[in-house]
């Protein structure tokens, strides 16, 4: 027994010798002429990067959203479109033509000047693959959303131009539907042009916008730790003087670390917990608007997985309504699509695959293998906001998969790696989710299933699936002004989809977060990433 | 007394082990701990009879429920019968157990018995790479070798293998340098017999006792250092019911459903409590010293 709780014991005192450290270091902080109000959010990884325009995961965007700020942005609890760095903007009648009129007298944290010409250097940096600032990682973001870089056929930026000092025009080579949608994610956030050539490539450890909190300090898997803007352009804000993203893996470690105050907020709440949340009157349960999906994919490039039946039969094992009830308390609703019912274009007349083992194991017959086969099952190693226990529910599915003959082995991996090798596609089996960044359909079903996005090593479409009647409709929802044309076309893709089966859409949830009741003004926003300007101490 | 009845036994049993086993009787903790060994024994081996279900049958509809008269260890959180897993997990830690320990005894066996019988630059090799092994922590180091392999049970079975052959080793060597010296292997030398046969028939049978006693040790470590690296998930893979596994598999419900990380504890806890008992009485039993 001893050697067995050690393990545990022995991370609970690293986290608190941790946590006690810096505690003792922001509490002999000099010259603070009031204590200073600092709020501590822990979270279940490290970033990879904070040059939003790299990376992909949320665990960066959480922290650069509060670093950066973009031309447009959304509302703090919906995808509506609001003002942020631009103040207006227009787009022409053919809808090929967009200008922004642009803030003045912005600066970012290093003084330089917020201008037209800064948004110029960023749309550069990113479209361009010959720009000398192109570095860093690979820009996915801009790849998947934009269509490609600047010379591949799809990439629908043309041209980027400064008019004068606040005001920049786009020239698109289609009329991009969710173009505005798309330029206020957080990931195309305006960075400091003089801040990206003094970096180079190491931007992303040294990030410099004109958001709300400046980068202070980054200690890789503790803590990231951000300071108060002084010279905000929302004049009295932020309300918070520091915000330090701790990372603690364990759901539960990470429940009792706030309970015993050493978290202000928590983001990653086990379903199961949230009775305790609710029980503890110095708690308070916060829920994120569901705009997710969890899905398992199976590889259509590798066989058996290239059989439609075999993908078919596989979506029948699937017990969605047992996944919900056990793994998420109740807190999601079974998915039949990769879009979740929250987003417009969602296609209820879709009809799931029924749970039936004895039709799956029919169906598997026909598809030539009576006695199963055996494969590997890919699974993530950290909970993620889409599925608080990827393991338990990989063995799960796995007990019912053994039910038709089709055995696995679970595999997992670091999770940097797991998303490097999906992406390459190597898995057979994998389960992944994703959480909508813009509340456009697009950004579901073009991102996860258009075989535009499904080219090894950077395929964000992890099935590889590609179905070229599909992606007609997909390209030509994206280029389609009128939202009634474009539901219908993403509603008759939604059917194709589930007819292919390229991946088992199992759950769309709602993610649960935590914090001490003295913190307030904090919203969960339903992109998994939120702004701290509003949020306030008050103890 | 002892010795009228130990020449009716037979002379191919050395007359020490039967008086071994008669003081090894004697003694109660070590008689317990070999019922605490048999029943686990005995749990492995009949677990198909035993067990009211399969180890693998999930059912999320009664998952987490408490001990009750259908589910007399309760369920997991993905519904299977706790005392299936904790029965079949018998078979899982005794197989790694044994299995374990009896490699790293051949071939701590055949590496100690070199050094100490040939000495000089095989000695010196074989010592420091024993040195150099025990220098790590041995969960460390079974970890590496697990990450090498891959995570699975027989690689965390070899893994706990090859950790432990130093221990066995350095035994057998200090052993053997003491046997050595003794005059009937001088004798046996002179004779003109060959190493092979000096070391299997005389040297070896003659150091076997204290391997014994630290091999049935050794298992409790072994047993131990398998749940340990099934908790970290390099042992056995789901859904294997092994008991570190169910465990750390478990470990966040300790507060809401305490069975699921108790039954599988406690099963770790009574085998490693079983094997150190008998392993204690043993070492009494066999030492010379003790002799009447």
């Amino acid at each position: 027994m001893k050697k067995i709780v050690s393990p545990i014991l022995g991370v609970l005192l690293a986290v608190s010798l941790m946590l006690t450290g810096c505690g003792s270091q922001s509490a002999t902080s000099p010259s603070a002429p009031q204590a200073e109000k600092t709020l501590i959010e822990g979270r279940g990884g490290d970033s990879v990067s904070l040059d939003p325009a790299n990376v992909t995961d949320g665990e960066s965007l959480r922290v650069t959203e509060n670093i950066f700020d973009t031309l447009v942005a959304y509302k703090p609890n919906n995808t509506e479109i609001i003002p942020s760095l631009a103040t207006e903007w227009k787009a022409s009648p053919d809808g090929k033509e967009w200008t922004f009129t642009l803030q003045d007298g912005v600066k970012f944290h290093d003084g330089t000047d917020f201008n037209a010409d800064a948004v110029v250097f960023n749309f550069q940096r990113w479209m361009d693959k010959s720009n000398p600032y192109h570095t860093g990682g690979d820009f996915d973001y801009f790849q998947s959303m934009f269509g490609g870089f600047k010379g591949d056929k799809g990439c629908v930026i043309a041209d980027v131009k400064a008019l004068d000092k606040t005001h920049v025009q786009f020239s698109l080579t289609v009329p991009q539907a969710p173009f505005l949608a798309n330029v206020a994610m957080t990931a195309f956030a305006i960075a400091s042009p003089d801040a990206i050539k003094k970096y180079g490539d190491k931007f992303g450890q040294n990030p410099v916008g004109t958001g709300p909190f400046v980068f202070k300090e980054w200690k890789p898997n503790d803590s990231i730790t951000v300071v108060k803007n002084k010279n905000f352009w929302q004049k009295g804000l932020p309300k918070l003087d520091k915000l330090i993203f701790r990372v603690i893996p364990d759901n539960t470690a990470r429940l009792t670390a706030l309970q015993s105050g050493e978290l202000d907020l928590m983001d990653g709440l086990n379903p199961s917990d949230a009775a305790t949340v609710k029980g503890n009157s110095k708690l308070q349960l916060v829920t994120r608007p569901s705009m997710n999906v969890g899905y398992l994919s199976f590889n259509t490039t590798k066989p058996p997985f290239d059989n439609v039946k075999v993908r078919q039969a596989l979506s029948m094992a699937v017990n969605k309504k047992g996944l919900v009830d056990a793994f998420y308390n109740g807190m999601a609703l079974p998915a039949k699509n990769a879009l979740p019912p929250s987003v417009w274009g969602y296609n209820d007349a879709v009809k799931d695959y029924e749970y039936n083992l004895d039709a799956a194991k029919k169906l598997l017959a026909e598809a030539g293998y009576p006695n199963g086969f055996e494969t590997d099952f890919w699974a993530m190693p950290v909970a993620r906001q889409y599925m608080p226990q990827p393991q338990k529910i990989a063995e799960s599915i796995q007990a019912d998969f053994a039910k038709i003959g089709v055995k696995t082995k679970i595999v997992s991996m670091e999770w940097a790696t797991y998303l490097k090798k999906t992406k390459n596609g190597e898995h057979p089996m994998a389960l992944l989710g994703w959480t909508g960044d813009n509340g456009d359909p697009d950004n579901f079903l073009y991102v996860l299933l258009d075989k535009d996005n499904a080219n090894p090593p950077a395929a964000s479409n992890i099935s590889l699936y590609k179905n070229d009647k599909v992606h007609e409709l997909l390209f030509k929802a994206q280029i389609t002004p009128d939202i009634q044309v474009r539901t219908d076309l993403y509603k008759q893709a939604q059917l194709l989809i589930h007819d292919d089966a390229p991946m088992v859409p199992l759950v769309h949830s709602t993610p649960l977060l935590a914090s001490a009741s003295y913190v307030k003004g904090f919203i969960a926003h339903p992109t998994g990433t939120e702004r701290f300007t509003e949020v306030s101490i008050e103890k | 007394m002892a010795l009228a009845s130990t020449q009716t036994v037979s002379k191919y049993i050395p007359t020490h082990w039967y008086d071994g086993w008669k003081r090894l009787r004697k003694q109660k903790t070590a008689i317990v701990g070999l019922s605490i060994i048999l029943f686990f024994i005995v749990a492995g081996l009949l677990a198909p009879l035993l067990a009211p279900g399969h180890w693998d049958g999930q059912n999320l509809a009664v998952r987490l429920q408490p001990p009750s008269a259908q589910h007399w260890f309760g369920t997991d959180d993905l519904g299977r019968d706790l005392l299936t897993r904790v029965l079949y997990g018998a078979r899982i830690s005794l197989w790694v157990g044994f299995f374990a320990v009896a490699g790293s005894i051949v071939l701590g066996s055949i590496l100690g018995l070199s050094a100490g019988y040939f000495g000089k630059w095989i000695d010196t090799l074989i010592s420091r790479i024993f040195d150099i092994m025990l220098a790590f922590p041995s969960i460390l180091l079974a970890i590496a070798i697990v990450t090498i392999l891959g995570p699975s049970l027989v690689n965390a079975l070899i893994a706990i293998a090859i950790i432990n052959i130093p221990t066995y080793g350095r035994l057998i060597r200090s052993k053997v340098l003491s046997i050595k010296e003794e005059e009937y292997i001088a004798a046996a030398k002179v004779i003109g017999m060959g190493h092979t046969r000096i070391i299997l028939r005389h040297i070896l049978p003659n150091s076997v006792a204290p391997i014994i006693v630290q091999g049935t040790l050794g298992i409790a470590t072994a047993v131990l250092e398998a749940a340990a690296l099934g908790f970290l998930g390099l042992g056995a893979q789901p859904p294997q019911p092994e008991w570190g596994k169910m465990i750390a598999d478990s470990r966040q419900y300790i507060t809401t459903a305490y069975w699921t990380v108790l039954f599988p504890g406690l099963a770790i806890m009574l085998t490693v409590l079983g094997f150190n008992m008998f392993g204690d009485g043993l070492r009494d039993a066999l030492d010379p010293k003790m002799k009447q």
